[in-house]
């Protein structure tokens, strides 16, 4: 009977057979979001442009080896400026708007110390040789770092120093207590294994210059300011050079000293001399002829000092030395300050106070050096000169780059290693596609807008489409980053007179660097997490082999996949009619 | 490319269905169909989701849906369990999707019926807090302050939004939770257990913002639940049998830039936002009591 009554009955059930994807809601959307990876403010600070992000991301997933690859495609030194360099990247790091900023520079020891003993090779980076060959004359940061970049791009290189070691002011001046010999010697090896050849006892004279440029290709000059500034005051040689002392010191004297030891000048090394001073036993005293403030020396140098009990005399200069009993009176003018100087720093004025005398048991001074000038750049009168951020690129009968310290504003490792990079760029620009590229090619290698050249932009293996926006801390969602403190690597706790020779900063275990690149932001670079294909209601984000891709099809423009995007990588740009 | 682990890869969606821009509740049954699978079918009653889903003879998902009426969720969820029992299919898992006012309105007394009876489905209910599909009118799910097409101007909403999870949880189902759309691998977890626990209907109840409705921002649909959680405006949380609760997080962030983002609560004074930060703190204390007393029992 029932089915009988149901068989009367039409069951009409409406069944849908199609699915909605005829509906092209990308119709609906009036903004487009787009993926466009973007510059973070470390790296456009860092003077050899890392991609700190990257290597923090990379990092962050305990891939040593691959974030040291990624160091070493813009920097020969890692370990050496995870030790030396002044890292400007913390400071501009926009993680410090949430709690702290990234230890960059401890990562980038960890980084480091893991390439030297886990033996990373870096030739994987070289490219084909192009039969050209380069001479490079000192063995600084600048030097070593244009061989580098020159072997990689394809050169060959024979490198002059006149020292029987190599390295520069890393070797002689900055002293073991901050950068070991063991990894200034494990660095500059590698830069070898590039095929580098470095000869040591080679001093370049003038007349060399010439024998050079008949038998090389190109040219490198990193000869760096070896020849200390003098005070010109009387008693002057009673006083003993500070790079001298430093020298000395690195070569292995290490004579036990007592008594005051006056320090004159402001810069890196009147620090290193005083806090190398206080290791043999002296009692250091700075003396310096503007305010603490003005010193030139690294901040993070000044108060290390400070702290192991370096004294330091504001706005004094010595205006003669005297021999009194077998001690050395030092005759002292105070100054006042009148004003600012064009960079900033106070300008001295003897005040009227009368000198003050100052027995002390030994007189250093440290107050500049300059280059004993092989060729001076300036002096060339070549109109075919190009002054470059880090460099100046000169022609004459071969191409002759001048870098470091002699052209460098701002006097560090990190800008010397940027000038053999710059100097390399140039140099392999210059054969590829002629004098009047050098600029342009430059140009388009820089990180952001800013000066940092890139070695992978320059190659293009760099996301070259990077886009030049510096991230700022408003574009991060700080939604998935939580309070976490910096890792700091415990310093051993030493008593005064246990200061030695010794780096005394431990460098972070694996978990410390893995937990501390965890903290990065990776500004403006897709870290993976995956948010805008999860979030987004319309399943228009998919995964494809380098990245993901929007379906423009479907996408109704919500943006929630913007707002998502922890790092600042997607933006959304207004449909045009 | 890295997928995120906790959220599984397909999805039982296509693309071009009819969900506004930056939709919640679209986001909202992404998560749940990834977390349940293609053996699952779905009962829609009347609501946005009712349109989301595409008109005939087109379907937004790749699971067979039931529409029904407005307020027979509970009802028709009960049947077709019923009618897959008869065939012998008992793998396949009914999902019960209904909005707000389906839930806490209309459909209330189908799903407490259900829910009394004991039936075997999930019973989700994605909260946009209002009738959003006929042009926000004031649900019993609307919250303290919201203005809405029928609580308008001066007369914004006066009384506080019903605890739908607490009703639920007076039945003694086995299974209850919240969930927010902020929270994906959170609210897959919710429902991949939902479907493993028997013996009843499982509840989850999802935070889940509608752009239009809420005057926000369409990009900012996912990050308006997450203050909510954030806040503990909408904690989540589970409770087993009606009884055992587990706070699954705990907020740390005023209600305010919630309030503060949202057109819907533009109107409110300092004092009334105030008042709301005091009826959040007493309801997440009272919840706390209730995760922390572990001596209750039944017999
Ligand atoms: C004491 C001290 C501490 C410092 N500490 C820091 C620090 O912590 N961090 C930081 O970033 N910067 C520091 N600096 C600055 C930094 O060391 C220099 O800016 C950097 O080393 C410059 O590199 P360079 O390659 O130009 O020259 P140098 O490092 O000076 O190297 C030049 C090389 O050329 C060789 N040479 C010179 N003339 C000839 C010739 N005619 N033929 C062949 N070879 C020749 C020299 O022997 C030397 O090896 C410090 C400087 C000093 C003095
Ligand atoms: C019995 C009945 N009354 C009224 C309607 C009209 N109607 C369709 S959807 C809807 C609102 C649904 O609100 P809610 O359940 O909160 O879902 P939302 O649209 O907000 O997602 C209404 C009133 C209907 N379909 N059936
Ligand atoms: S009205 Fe609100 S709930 Fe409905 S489809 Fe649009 S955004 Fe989603
Ligand atoms: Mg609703």
């Amino acid at each position: 009977m029932y089915e009988q009554a149901m068989s009367k009955i039409p069951l009409l059930i409406s069944r849908s057979k199609i699915s909605t994807e005829g509906h092209k809601t990308g119709e609906w959307r009036f903004v487009t979001p787009s993926f466009k990876e973007k510059t973070a403010p470390c790296r456009a600070t860092c003077p050899v442009g890392e991609d700190i992000p990257r290597i923090g991301m990379i990092a962050s997933r305990g891939l040593i080896k691959e974030a040291w690859e990624t160091i070493m495609a813009e920097n020969p030194f890692p370990c050496v400026c995870g030790h030396v360099c002044f890292h400007p990247c913390e400071t501009a790091c926009n993680r410090a708007f949430l709690d702290e900023s990234v230890a960059v520079h401890h990562l980038e020891r960890m980084i480091g110390e893991a390439g030297i003993s886990e033996g990373f090779s870096a030739s994987v980076l070289k490219t084909p040789s192009n039969g050209k060959r380069v001479a490079v004359v000192g063995s600084g940061p600048s030097g070593l770092s244009a061989a580098y970049f020159l072997s990689m791009l394809g050169f060959s290189c024979d490198l002059f120093e006149s020292k029987d070691q190599p390295g520069g002011i890393l070797r002689w001046g900055i002293p073991a207590y901050r950068l070991p010999e063991w990894v200034l010697q494990n660095e500059i090896l590698r830069v070898e294994h590039m095929g580098v050849r470095i000869h040591c006892n080679t001093r370049i004279t003038p007349e060399r210059i010439g024998e050079i440029m008949d038998n090389y290709s190109a040219l490198f000059m990193g000869y760096g300011h070896g020849r200390s500034v003098t005070m010109g005051i009387p008693g002057e040689e009673m006083a003993a050079d500070g790079l001298d002392f430093l020298l000395e010191i690195r070569r292995g004297n290490l004579p036990a000293m007592d008594g005051i030891a006056a320090v004159i000048g402001g810069g890196n090394a009147a620090i290193d001399v005083s806090r190398s001073l206080i290791r043999l036993g002296a009692k250091p005293l700075i003396i310096y002829r503007r305010s603490l403030a003005d010193m030139p020396a690294f901040s993070k140098e000044v108060n290390a000092a400070l702290d192991e009990g370096v004294q330091i005399m504001e706005t004094a200069v010595p205006v003669r030395i005297e021999e009194e009993d077998g001690n050395l009176m030092l005759r002292l003018q105070k100054m006042r300050a009148i004003g600012k100087d064009p960079e900033g720093r106070s300008r001295v004025v003897p005040d009227d106070s009368a000198p003050i005398n100052l027995c002390v048991q030994h007189v250093f001074t440290a107050i500049g050096a300059q280059s004993d000038g092989i060729l001076n750049p300036k002096e060339e009168g070549n109109d075919r000169a190009i002054p470059l951020s880090h460099s100046m690129f000169t022609l004459s009968k071969i191409p002759v780059i001048y870098g470091g310290d002699l052209t460098n504003a701002k006097r560090s490792v990190s800008d010397a290693i940027a000038s053999g990079k710059q100097a390399a760029m140039a140099i392999d620009t210059y054969f590829h596609h002629g004098f009047d590229a050098i600029r342009e090619r430059l140009n388009v290698s820089r990180v952001g807008d800013r000066d940092p050249l890139s070695m992978a932009i320059y190659l293009e293996t760099d996301r070259a489409s990077r886009s030049p926006k510096v991230i700022s801390y408003s574009d991060i969602n700080t939604d998935y980053f939580s309070n976490t403190p910096r890792h700091i690597p415990q310093t051993i706790p030493m008593l005064r007179g246990e200061l030695s020779f010794m780096v005394k900063e431990p460098v972070f275990s694996l978990k410390e660097g893995v937990g501390e690149a965890s903290r990065c932001f990776h500004c403006g670079i897709c870290n993976d997490c995956d948010n805008c294909r999860i979030f987004c209601p319309d399943i228009s984000v998919s995964c494809v082999e380098n990245g993901r891709r929007i379906n423009l099809d479907y996408c109704k423009g919500c943006g929630i996949c913007v707002a998502e995007c922890p790092s600042g990588v997607m933006e959304l740009e207004e449909e045009q009619p | 490319m890295k997928h995120r682990e906790g959220v599984p890869d397909i999805d039982y969606l296509y693309p071009g269905h009819l969900a506004c821009p930056g939709c919640g509740a679209a986001i909202a049954m992404k998560f749940a169909l990834k977390a349940l699978g293609p053996k699952t079918m779905v009962v829609l009653p009347a609501s946005c989701w009712g349109i989301i889903a595409g008109a005939y003879p087109q379907t937004g998902l790749k699971v067979p849906v039931m529409h029904t009426a407005f307020a027979t969720a509970g009802a028709a969820a009960s049947g077709l369990r019923a009618a897959l029992d008869i065939k012998g299919d008992t793998e396949t898992t009914v999902l019960a999707w209904a909005g707000d006012g389906g839930t806490f309105d209309i459909g209330f007394q189908s799903l407490s019926g259900a829910a009394e009876r004991g039936e075997d489905f999930i019973y989700a209910c994605y909260d946009n807090e209002a009738y959003m599909n006929t042009g926000v009118q004031r649900s019993s799910s609307t919250p303290y302050g919201m203005r809405t097409a029928t609580t308008p101007g001066t007369s914004w909403k006066r009384t506080r939004k019903k605890n739908i999870v607490e009703a639920l949880a007076a039945h003694r189902i086995p299974y209850a939770a919240t969930a927010s759309i902020a929270y994906p691998e959170d609210m897959i977890r919710k429902f991949v257990r939902a479907r493993s626990v028997k013996g009843g209907v499982r509840f989850i109840h999802i935070l889940a913002s509608c752009p239009a409705g809420w005057r926000i921002p369409s990009e900012s649909a996912v990050k308006v639940t997450r203050l909510a959680v954030l806040s503990n405006l909408f904690p989540l949380y589970e409770v087993k049998d009606g009884l055992h609760y587990t706070l699954n997080m705990e907020g740390n962030r005023p209600v305010r830039p919630y309030i503060r983002m949202q057109g819907r609560f533009s109107h409110l004074t300092e004092e009334e936002i105030e008042r709301i930060q005091e009826m959040v703190d007493s309801d997440w204390a009272l919840l706390k009591e209730k995760a922390n007393c572990k001596q209750i029992s039944i017999k």
